[in-house]
């Protein structure tokens, strides 16, 4: 019998050898997979025990924490953020549910996870700590994000709430110094840990017809008008067809379209110049019949390339939250070349597109590739990570560039020109500010309210900061996006 | 682990049922202790779980560390006393399980009671780990009655039937009464009356291993008997058959009216592991085999709650399962990973009857892949404490009977583990000394009690023949 009971034993032998490999496998093995299952209740809780690192707004002022985790009953981190609207386009939220925003792209950083980490998380283990993420410095200045967000605030007050958007930038950086969008959302009301609370909110936000939770600078599009006018100047004097900003250029009063009844005319049916104008001046007065002939003579292929050397029609641009393209659409048609030449027809624009216009110009005529996130920073302060200022390409020449900002500065200085009611240095505290205004029509047959464009760059001569501001609705360009953009820039500036 | 390897059993095994090699001292001290050692560690578990929870000693830690030591210490006097020359390890590896158990349930028990932290377990009251201990005691209690019993294992056999009669009428009554008195948290496998409840099938599962011991030493001849010969195997003669199909037929009326296929595995293995050891002929390990393996088939296309069973391990994340007790259990295993969260400190309280079924799945989140291993070490040299004592003895019937006893814990395991942690089919039945439960725990430290005595039988001196007195032999005539 023994020696049934030796084989027996080699069984049991055999039965405990694939226990104890089974379990090293799960517990060794399959912990990640494991722990990634959907609706794992034990990692979204230990999420909760671990303080998430902070979002500090470093790009200029004083700095400002806007995002934060505050420790409540039961050792449960609960997220806050201070000023929840100003600053929700940026931040978005972290909920039960999911985050969005930097909270969501830099999720690994500030929940603690990044491979990057390890180190400090190790260290955690001996020391006791709980795993504490690290923090996340933006370029964000709160200062000229505060102006962004109060300006369009009070102008909401008297016009009833109209969408708008404005994104400013460090020209020669990239370094985006404001990123705002309203009407926007309280993400504190998405923070909580109970999860009836975030359903009830979260629906109420979706349903709100205000769309609030629309990131306005980087996700959706608007007609550019008449700002689009900085790509065809650039395109007619890259390609040499306009010799320079003093040259003159075809303006008729009425321009027929080619192939087509339809008439292109001036704001207010206005004559401009002598029907012979210099470029700046055409530019200065926003003339659709100079630029819209003008296009027509570029062609539609020109445009576009030049249209896409600023960054058009590029699907693939992240800040690190990832960026609806701006379009200007393949057009052959002429008449539709025209068009598409003074901002109207089928281009779009997101207000960050807006900014990096007027950045590019800024800057020489080299475009840097716009970016949020400064530096990551470990609990302990040191610098995980930090991002250098990067080329996306040069898009003009630095000669095109000056003339074209030659043009910019004539918008706000000259009294004849588009802004110069609302952004010459007489409004804007002496500041020099190069800009130009857009009014795009929108709608069936152009019967919306037209969308309010402002793009610029300040001071004119040594620009530091460059603005692309949207006013869905907001009428005449210079009068509902400028006065955002100056304050902008006053705040900028250190004024108020 | 394996008796193979052992110096004691490995004479022994070129020799068939050979002669035991006798160790001169029981090592009774040396039991003594490591039992000290199971109740220090006991007592570490408890104030681990205090401080986990709430970083406070438990206020009831006198209690329970010095009632458990104090049963511990009444269960190695009564070893000194009945069985002295007994295995000195087997009685340390139960406490040491047990000791953990009882922590391991206060710690369940306190979950989100007071201010701890956690959520409240509601199938699990607020004195459960008392309780536990109060099963303890009973367990111990039948530990000496065993040993004071049963002075030789052979005494056993004199009741086969009688003893496996009431065994199957055990294993059966779950089967025949009402769902309302048999059946708790859906398994049908119970007896309760008034407050009470008992699983009968933990003392059956020892009845009948004494059954099948004393009908297979009476009948292992002719068992043995060749039949006819088929692909190189000794077919038994079709007149055999009988006892097997009638045990195969009873193990599938457990699996089909008590839902229960872990038990139902747990019969038939134990009967074939024996009757293998009775006859050593291949033939009927591989018929047996092939029998439940048709059986299960059958049973799992017929009855949608072993289907379903199949389901569940192949998906149990899918959609409607994510928070069953299966997905829990994986999840908090791997959440506790190599070292685990510390007792107090997980969440094991997520998974459906981590107290009983799926406790091994709360020691690997709180006591990580570590305590794991560590346990199903416990488990492996209790099994290999078993069948080295029944590789030892010299007795027939008690040879078999704790060859089954140790191989059916083996199987037990296998069974309990492998099923919580998704390596078979989930079946419920209870993981010996650890799981909540009194049924149980009485059971077990009965099993413990037989196979020390089966070791304590092996070991003993023989008696000296005095050589002085001439022809004067000393005969035993038991």
């Amino acid at each position: 019998m023994n020696r049934a009971i030796g084989r027996l034993s080699i069984v049991c032998l055999v039965m405990f050898v694939i226990l104890l490999g089974w379990v090293n496998y799960l517990q060794v093995f399959r912990v990640n997979s494991l722990a990634g299952e959907p609706g794992n209740i034990r990692i979204l809780d230990q999420a909760l025990k671990n303080q998430r690192g902070e979002i500090i707004a470093n790009g200029g002022g004083p700095q400002k924490v806007i995002a934060e985790s505050k420790l409540t009953t039961g050792g449960i981190y609960e997220r806050y953020y201070p000023d929840p609207y100003t600053f929700a386009p940026v931040t978005g939220y972290d909920s039960i549910f999911g985050n969005t925003g930097i909270e969501l792209s830099e999720n690994k950083y500030l929940n603690g996870s990044a491979a990057k980490l390890a180190i400090y998380n190790f260290k955690g283990l001996f020391t006791g700590h709980s795993k504490q993420g690290s923090s996340v410095y933006l370029t964000i200045d709160p200062r000229v994000q505060e102006a962004a967000y109060q300006a369009m605030v009070s102008m909401g007050q008297t016009d009833g709430g109209k969408p708008a958007a404005a994104v400013a930038i460090d020209p020669s950086t990239g370094a985006i110094l404001a990123l705002v969008s309203y009407p926007t959302f309280n993400p504190n009301l998405l923070a909580p840990i109970s999860s009836a609370v975030v359903a009830k909110n979260d629906n109420a936000l979706l349903n709100d017809r205000s769309q609030p939770l629309l990131n306005r600078a980087i996700n959706d599009t608007y007609p550019p008008g008449s700002t689009f006018k900085i790509v065809t100047s650039s395109t007619a004097f890259g390609t040499g067809t306009v010799a320079n900003q003093t040259s003159t250029i075809p303006a008729p009063q009425f321009y027929r379209l080619p192939g087509s009844t339809h008439v292109l005319t001036n704001d207010g049916n206005s004559v401009c110049g002598d029907g012979h104008p210099q470029i700046i001046l055409a530019f200065t007065e926003s003339c659709n019949t100079a630029f819209g002939k003008l296009g027509a003579r570029l062609g539609g292929a020109a445009l576009r390339s030049y249209a896409n050397l600023y960054d058009f029609n590029n699907p693939n641009l992240t800040i690190p939250m990832p960026v609806s393209p701006s379009m200007y659409p393949k057009v052959s048609d002429p008449a539709e070349t025209a068009i598409s030449a003074i901002g109207q027809f089928s281009d779009t624009v997101t207000p960050l597109e807006e900014a990096m216009m007027a950045a590019t110009v800024a800057n020489h005529g080299v475009l840097m590739r716009p970016y949020l996130v400064q530096q990551i920073r470990a609990p302990d302060q040191e610098v995980v990570q930090s991002t250098a200022p990067a080329e996306i390409r040069r898009v003009t020449s630095s000669t095109v560039a000056a003339d074209i900002t030659k043009m910019m500065i004539s918008v706000t200085h000259n009294p004849a020109g588009t802004a110069y009611g609302t952004a010459s240095p007489a409004v804007a505290n002496g500041i020099d500010i190069a800009g130009k205004t857009g009014t795009a029509q929108n709608g069936p047959n152009n019967t919306g309210l037209d969308d309010a464009v402002f793009t610029c760059f300040a001071p004119a001569t040594n620009p530091q900061i460059a603005v692309g501001v949207i006013v869905q609705g907001g009428g005449f360009g210079a009068d509902a996006a400028a006065p955002i953009a100056v304050k902008m820039i006053e705040a900028f500036e250190g004024q108020h | 682990m394996s008796a193979l390897s052992d110096p004691l059993s490995g004479s022994g095994l070129s020799r068939g049922d050979a002669v035991p090699v006798p160790l001169p001292r029981g090592r009774r001290n040396a039991e003594l202790a490591m039992l000290a050692f199971a109740v220090a560690i006991m007592l570490f578990a408890f104030v681990n779980v205090g401080y986990g929870l709430n970083g406070h000693i438990p206020s009831g830690l006198a209690l329970y560390v010095a009632g458990f030591a104090v049963l511990m210490a009444a269960a190695h006097i009564a070893v000194r006393w009945l069985a002295p020359y007994a295995d000195p390890l087997l009685l340390p590896l139960a406490a040491m399980l047990n000791g953990l158990g009882i922590a391991m349930i206060y710690r369940l028990q306190e979950s989100g009671r007071g201010s701890n932290p956690g959520i409240q377990i509601g199938t699990l009251t607020s004195h459960a780990a008392l309780t536990q201990l109060m099963y303890t005691a009973v367990g111990v209690a039948g530990f000496v009655g065993v040993l004071a019993v049963v002075r030789e294992p052979r005494v056993l056999s004199r009741y086969t039937y009688t003893l496996g009669t009431i065994g199957l009428v055990l294993l059966a009554i779950p089967a025949i009464l009402p769902g309302s008195l048999s059946s708790v948290n859906g398994a049908k496998t119970w007896i309760i009356l008034g407050g009470f409840s008992v699983e009968p099938g933990e003392f059956a599962k020892i009845l009948l291993a004494i059954f099948f011991a004393g009908y297979l030493v009476s009948k292992r001849d002719v068992l043995s008997l060749a039949g006819k010969r088929f692909i190189g195997i000794d077919l038994p003669r079709a007149r055999d058959m009988g006892p097997v199909l009638v045990v195969w037929a009873a193990s599938l009326l457990v699996l089909i009216f008590e839902s229960d296929i872990g038990t139902s595995a747990l019969f038939f293995g134990l009967f074939l592991a024996m009757l293998y050891i009775a006859t050593q002929r291949k033939s009927w390990l591989i018929i047996g085999i092939l029998l439940f393996l048709l059986g299960a088939d059958i049973a799992a296309n017929l009855f949608h709650h072993v289907g379903d069973r199949f389901t569940l391990w192949f998906h149990p994340f899918a959609n409607g399962n994510q928070y069953g007790q299966l997905a829990q259990g994986l999840e908090g295993m791997a959440f506790g990973g190599i070292l685990g969260t510390g007792l107090g400190q997980g969440e094991p309280f997520r998974t459906a009857l981590v107290q009983s079924d799926f406790i091994m799945t709360g020691f690997g989140e709180e006591l990580g892949l570590t305590g794991l291993m560590a346990i199903l070490l416990i488990f492996g040299l209790i099994v290999q404490r078993g069948l080295r004592a029944s590789l030892a003895v010299r007795d027939p019937f008690a040879k078999l009977l704790a060859g089954g006893l140790a191989f059916s814990l083996a199987i037990q395991i296998f069974v309990i583990v492998g099923g919580v942690s998704q390596l078979i089919p989930l079946t419920g039945i209870t993981t010996p000394f650890l799981s909540q439960g009194g049924s149980s725990l009485v059971a077990n430290w009965a099993v413990i009690a037989l196979l020390m005595r089966v070791s304590d039988q092996a070991r003993k001196p023989a008696p000296q023949p005095i050589q002085d007195e001439g022809m004067t032999q000393v005969v035993r005539a038991a």
